[in-house]
């Protein structure tokens, strides 16, 4: 970005109109929504397992993967754009990342890097569609989805790729779970906290400090909140959007290492519908989906919320049918209170 | 950062995704230099039971060099399967198999195909009717039932039971589930949990974790499919309560279930049989003018630690 303008070093985000109402009442609402699911783990605990440490060290566990996805999904939204590929990035990721480190048995760092370069490539690809070509980004994102689905298959071969290796004969032979996926598996700090959970809040707060502090977080909100005027005023849009699709590229890459490191396996399936669970966490935190408001805290309080529901009704053994409408109903009313913010 | 240039028209970002799906069709072989082919529509490649179907039927089709298969993905598109099977019944296959995604929409384009002299041998989901050659499956609550046995044996007739079930609005799932049950009834085990894992493995290990916070003793898990098994295992094991329970799958493929249990992560699994040799067998046979059976139930087996090994036991 060393071509940018010099004297746009502070461009202003966007005049939000009420300028102390906008921040402060979208978090208000949003640890409102997030009370109220806890207020329902409290009324049905679940013959006590709602008080026990071990379904919050879960419901973390379980929120983390998909928060990964929320906290890449953040800056795409904030620049008013979306991306529906993230859940196929994730299982494409998993299918790599699984084939580098239990396969090949690459070192960790090494896997590491390929995927997350893979996961910005993924992005920068989507990012350049909308960028360039000027295609919607729900468009561009939707083809990423089908097409990334599709390698992940490929790449597999339709198969998980577990530990289990198949030989040039056919023969099965087993291999040692990798130490990246051990690594990633394991609880940390005296088994209190999942890896995962810590990979998680990393990512949130490298995310969360380029939205908030970093130039380019200024010019996310200035591109979501009025493209033209932003363009206008000398930010670099097209290298803005690319960025903020990269960002989820790579967190969706994350994340894909985070799941195959929990299946111990890199399935081409997994992650199907994760980018929906994803943008409901940052929309019920109350990031507007038309871009320029919004951040991370609000969003890490949709991950709870969400995170929280699911592990509520998970405990309580609540039928399927019954908790898709729950869920459904519980959504609605989150985003509608944050629609009246 | 200057992205715009040449290398950036838009004209070739529109193009490249066009030239990568060109790229990716491909069109079935002519049935040329094989004396037989034997035109194969499969609803869906996504689940690697389904895989497992193909590449049963090409290893046994591989045995005989007279044959070549042709193979068609449907993608769990009824449409798609129906001109799938249109297009190879116009392609003049000489033996056809369907393993339909439905039975309602598909009867009516198999049943042409029979009515036209073609032999149709209809795999693992049946059609409605008797307008086929063969029809050749498992019976899903003979299995289920079968690992309602097994629990009772090796619990020794009581204990408190997990039960990760199926997508419940597939009839798969519905029967394990109906048979493990009806094998139970009248013992003193109690499905102490239950719940729709989707035939997903994260979603069983989430809906394990439940379990494991609400109960403090678990005596055996039992999961419809080996991948809801093996999410089950790893949240018991990241609970470390892994040692205190059993774990019982259904499917049995070579390369899930069945090295699941070689590296003793799940304590059973019941195979849930392809019919891929099978299907292949029949069609020899039917070309060779012989005559076949209009149903042929696929038997199962179970693989334990004991005997995986020696290729597990049979189940009757």
């Amino acid at each position: 970005m060393s071509e940018t303008p010099q004297h746009l070093e502070t461009p202003a985000p966007r005049s939000p109109g009420k300028p102390a109402a906008w921040h402060h009442a979208p978090l208000a609402r949003a640890l409102v929504s997030l009370a109220l699911v806890l207020a329902l783990g409290v009324i049905f605990p679940a013959e006590g397992a709602f008080f026990r440490l071990g379904t919050h060290q879960g419901a973390l566990r379980q929120a983390s993967v998909v928060g990964i996805l929320a906290c890449g999904l953040l800056p795409v939204i904030l620049a008013g754009g979306i991306d529906l590929s993230v859940g196929s990035v994730l299982g494409l990721s998993a299918v790599v990342a699984a084939k580098l480190s239990i396969h090949a048995g690459e070192p960790a760092w090494l896997s590491v890097l390929l995927v997350l370069g893979m996961g910005a490539a993924c992005g920068a690809a989507s990012g350049s569609v909308v960028a360039f070509a000027r295609v919607q980004p729900f468009v561009a994102t939707l083809a990423m989805m089908v097409f990334a689905r599709g390698l992940a298959k490929t790449t597999s071969g339709g198969t998980k790729v577990a530990t289990a290796v198949p030989g040039p004969d056919g023969v099965l032979r087993y291999v040692e779970v990798p130490p990246l996926f051990r690594a990633l598996d394991a609880q940390v700090f005296g088994g209190n906290v999942a890896a995962v959970t810590l990979v998680f809040l990393a990512m949130a707060a490298i995310v969360g400090v380029v939205c908030a502090r970093h130039r380019l977080g200024r010019y996310l909100y200035a591109v979501g909140g009025n493209e033209e005027a932003a363009r206008l005023s000398g930010v670099p849009v097209r290298a803005t959007k690319i960025l903020a699709y990269v960002i989820s590229g790579v967190c969706a890459a994350a994340a894909g290492i985070c799941q195959a490191a929990q299946e111990q396996q890199g399935d081409p399936e997994a992650g199907v519908t994760y980018e929906l669970t994803a943008i409901a966490m940052v929309v019920i935190g109350g990031t507007s989906l038309k871009g320029g408001r919004g951040g991370m805290g609000l969003t890490l309080l949709g991950v709870l919320t969400i995170g929280y529901l699911d592990k509520i009704l998970s405990i309580n053994a609540v039928p399927e049918a019954s908790r898709l409408m729950l869920t459904g109903a519980i959504v609605i009313v989150a985003a509608v209170a944050q629609k009246n913010a | 950062m200057s992205l715009d240039g040449p290398f950036f028209s838009r004209r070739a970002v529109l193009l490249t995704p066009l030239v990568l799906a060109a790229g990716c069709e491909r069109e079935p072989k002519g049935p040329k230099k094989a004396r037989f082919v034997i035109g194969m529509s499969q609803c869906n490649l996504g689940e690697p039971w389904r895989v497992q179907m193909n590449a049963d039927i090409a290893a046994a089709a591989k045995e005989h060099p007279g044959i070549e298969v042709v193979f068609k993905d449907a993608q769990n598109d009824t449409l798609k399967q129906r001109a799938h099977v249109e297009e190879l019944v116009a392609a003049k296959v000489d033996v056809l198999f369907v393993s339909p995604k439905e039975a309602q929409p598909l009867t009516e384009p198999i049943g042409k195909a029979f009515d036209a002299g073609l032999p149709v041998l209809v795999l693992d989901r049946a059609v409605l009717g008797e307008r086929y050659t063969t029809f050749i499956g498992a019976d899903n609550k003979k299995i289920g039932r079968a690992a309602g046995e097994w629990t009772k044996k090796v619990l020794g007739g009581k204990g408190k039971v997990v039960e990760l079930k199926g997508l419940m609005t597939s009839t798969p799932g519905q029967d394990r589930s109906a048979g493990f049950r009806e094998a139970l009834a009248g013992s003193e085990i109690e499905i102490a949990f239950e719940a729709d894992m989707k035939w997903l493995e994260p979603e069983a290990r989430k809906e394990m974790d439940s379990a494991l916070a609400r109960l403090p003793k678990i005596d055996l898990v039992y999961a419809h499919n080996d991948p809801g098994a093996h999410g089950a295992y790893l949240a018991a094991r990241a609970a470390g309560r892994e040692k205190e329970m059993k774990f019982v799958g259904i499917d049995a493929l070579p390369h899930e279930g069945v090295s699941y249990v070689e590296q003793g992560i799940l304590d059973a699994t019941f195979q849930y049989p392809t019919g891929g040799r099978e299907a292949v067998d029949t069609a020899l046979r039917i070309l060779k003018g012989e005559s076949v059976p209009k149903t042929i139930t696929l038997g199962s087996r179970r693989f334990t630690k004991d005997d995986v090994k020696k290729g597990g036991e049979r189940i009757e």
